[in-house]
């Protein structure tokens, strides 16, 4: 049977110091590797690392025989459905609990009923609640059930990555997680744990010493029931509609891109009836000056997403990280209309379609640049914002253009 | 340290001397030729300085390419000087241009000519990888991340330098280095060119005080590691 998960030869420096130095690891089908080790022994770089994560100095990782990531930075998709579970719980809050679990589901192109698993962990009186409104032991369960869903969902071999996955849950729940470990096993799934719970590690078919690199079998009964799981085939959910959703169930962008717009409108007009008085060069650059702004603002799902490092799980099981998408277009064009109305210049198409570009261009490029410090231990600190000037010549240069 | 602070002192000796010169010794230009004829004499700060950031900024690009594809200390020592001496002489240049500008345009910023907004990109790029690094713990991603903006500015540039050529709308054209051989007489190129090798200079023993600093830390972080793992 081929490895769903092979690491080569890794090698990762975290901060100072490098984490792990000529680490191999092999998981097939069937298997259930417990890393062990003490506290800073490399078990969650491990996952983070088997998840593609992070950056690797040498050595490469496959999924089945398919490098994800090697030393050069190369990256190509994962043709194995992952399900994975980190230290936080890489949720924003802001999701439905049921519509969570079939969001990670979908990922993996299925759709599962979710309804007994919910029971299960003792949370299908929750299911339409907000993940917010849930106690950190509740989310913690829905953060495990969207790494094991999509496997149970699978008749494929999948890989399943949990980190710590019985940190805050009760005795029931870790009973019922150690049932479900196991018939993921029977089925053929990998399922790779870093912990320090005992009842879990009785789960484990072999034992990975991180800090020695060596894995030892060791021997675990199959006499497992399975679970009925009937799925279906579901359409796979992109980040871009993801943080479309999002930004509609949330308005986020109308606390930062929408005031930022409106906030600069508003300037402009208490600076009293000057617009006319301008050149035409001037004129349009006032005009576009809200839908700059508003782009100015970046994605605000960029920071929502690194509290329960939710922007990390999106990267490893959804391919990117969520992101508002076509919307800025919307905005600009309403701002940029709404810009026009108030300095009452006549209505010009062109101008309206010229402020979402601009919206559209500035938002995703600050967005970029946003992304770049998300690997900083302080990414909040890093100061974005003195970048983002180098907006204003492009900007400047554009408005010129179009008054020639 | 010795050697750094003796050439940081034989810039800073150069460039006091070159001043003096500059403002009592080299000719003034034609009062015809600009609209503040005394206000062109920050020139002769204003281009070696900028003369020196490329220096600073050609520092940056070596030392995070260095670290990011050979992982080398000395490189990060190198992206780390280079950063702050870029810092240093990007607004030195930015603001003796703001003066000038202030004096000949009427204005001290002028969002359209590119020279001027690209130049003024680089040192904001200074101060976000200064700043910013310093907001950060080091470590390997602090470092990549850094050293990639570091990548990045360094394409801002060579358009800084064709801008001049391309896209001169308010800054001057080249002064030197033209086939028609410049726009500057005799004594006022020895005067710019004993500036230009005096700012050299000063941003040399800068980098070299950077590196060393860097080197001192890094050695100091290593101790305090030790000692914790001691305790």
């Amino acid at each position: 049977m081929p490895a769903l998960l092979s690491l080569e030869e890794v090698e990762v420096r975290r901060g100072m110091g490098v984490v792990l130095r000529d680490h191999n690891l092999t998981v097939k089908g069937g298997q259930c590797i417990a890393l062990t080790g003490s506290n800073g022994s490399g078990k969650s770089t491990v996952l983070e690392v088997a998840a593609g994560l992070l950056p690797l100095e040498q050595g490469k990782v496959l999924h089945g025989s398919t490098p994800v990531i090697d030393h050069e930075g190369r990256r190509r998709q994962s043709p194995v459905t992952v399900g994975l579970t980190l230290q936080k719980n890489g949720v924003l809050g802001s999701e439905v609990v049921e519509d969570h679990l079939l969001l990670a589901c979908s990922m993996a192109g299925f759709s599962v009923d979710v309804a007994p698993f919910l029971e299960a962990f003792n949370l299908k009186h929750r299911r339409k609640d907000l993940v917010a409104h849930l106690s950190q032991g509740q989310v913690r369960k829905i953060s495990v059930l969207s790494a094991l869903l999509p496997a149970f969902a699978s008749n494929e071999a999948c890989l399943v990555l949990l980190d710590e996955p019985s940190t805050g849950l009760d005795d029931d729940a870790v009973k019922v997680l150690c049932r479900w470990i196991s018939v993921l096993r029977q089925r053929g799934h990998g399922v790779v744990l870093a912990t320090h719970d005992e009842r879990l590690l009785e789960q484990a078919t072999h034992v990975h010493a991180v800090a020695k690199g060596t894995t030892e079998p060791r021997g675990v009964p199959l006499d497992e029931a399975d679970i009925a799981t009937p799925a279906g085939t579901a359409r796979r959910v992109t980040p871009s509609a993801f943080g479309i959703k999002t930004h509609r169930q949330t308005m986020l962008w109308l606390n930062t891109n929408g005031m930022a717009a409106l906030l600069t409108l508003g300037l402009l007009l208490a600076l009293g009836e000057f617009i006319l008085d301008l050149t035409p060069l001037q004129r349009l650059g006032f005009l576009l000056a809200p839908a700059f702004a508003a782009g100015l603002c970046g994605e605000p799902l960029v920071a929502a997403m690194r509290e329960e490092r939710a922007s990390s799980w999106w990267t490893a099981v959804g391919g990117g990280v969520p992101h508002a998408g076509w919307m800025p277009l919307l905005i600009g064009a309403a701002v940029t209309a709404g810009a026009s109305v108030g300095f009452q210049l006549p209505f010009n198409t062109l101008h309206v379609l010229v402020g979402a570009a601009v919206c559209f261009a500035v938002w995703h490029a600050v967005r970029l640049m946003q992304l770049a410090t998300t690997r900083l231990a302080r990414p909040h600190a890093a100061m974005v914002g003195l970048l983002t000037p180098v907006l204003i010549l492009p900007y400047a240069v554009l408005v010129d253009w179009l008054t020639r | 340290m010795k050697s750094a602070g003796v050439v940081l002192f034989a810039g800073f000796a150069g460039i006091t001397t070159s001043m003096l010169l500059a403002l009592l010794w080299a000719p003034s230009v034609s009062i015809d030729a600009f609209e503040s004829p005394a206000a062109q004499r920050i020139f002769y700060w204003h281009v070696p300085a900028a003369w020196a950031a490329f220096i600073a900024f050609g520092a940056l690009f070596i030392g995070s390419a260095g670290w990011l594809f050979k992982r080398s200390e000395r490189m990060w020592r190198l992206h780390v000087a280079g950063s702050e001496a870029g810092l240093a002489t990007g607004l030195m240049t930015v603001w003796s241009g703001c003066v000038w500008g202030a004096a000949e345009w009427g204005t001290p910023w002028d969002w359209t000519d590119v020279r001027l907004n690209t130049f003024g990109l680089l040192t904001l790029l200074a101060i976000y990888v200064v700043l910013g690094r310093n907001s950060q713990p080091d470590g390997v991603e602090t470092r990549d991340t850094f050293a990639a903006f570091g990548l990045y500015g360094f394409v801002l540039v060579p358009l800084t330098y064709i801008a001049t050529r391309i896209w001169t709308i308010r800054h001057p054209g080249p002064v030197v280095g033209t086939d028609d051989g410049g726009s500057i007489n005799g004594d006022m190129g020895l005067v710019l060119l004993f500036s230009a090798v005096s700012f050299t200079v000063l941003i040399v023993g800068h980098m070299m005080a950077s590196m060393r600093l860097t080197l001192l830390e890094q050695k100091l972080q290593r101790l305090q590691a030790k000692t914790d793992r001691v305790v």
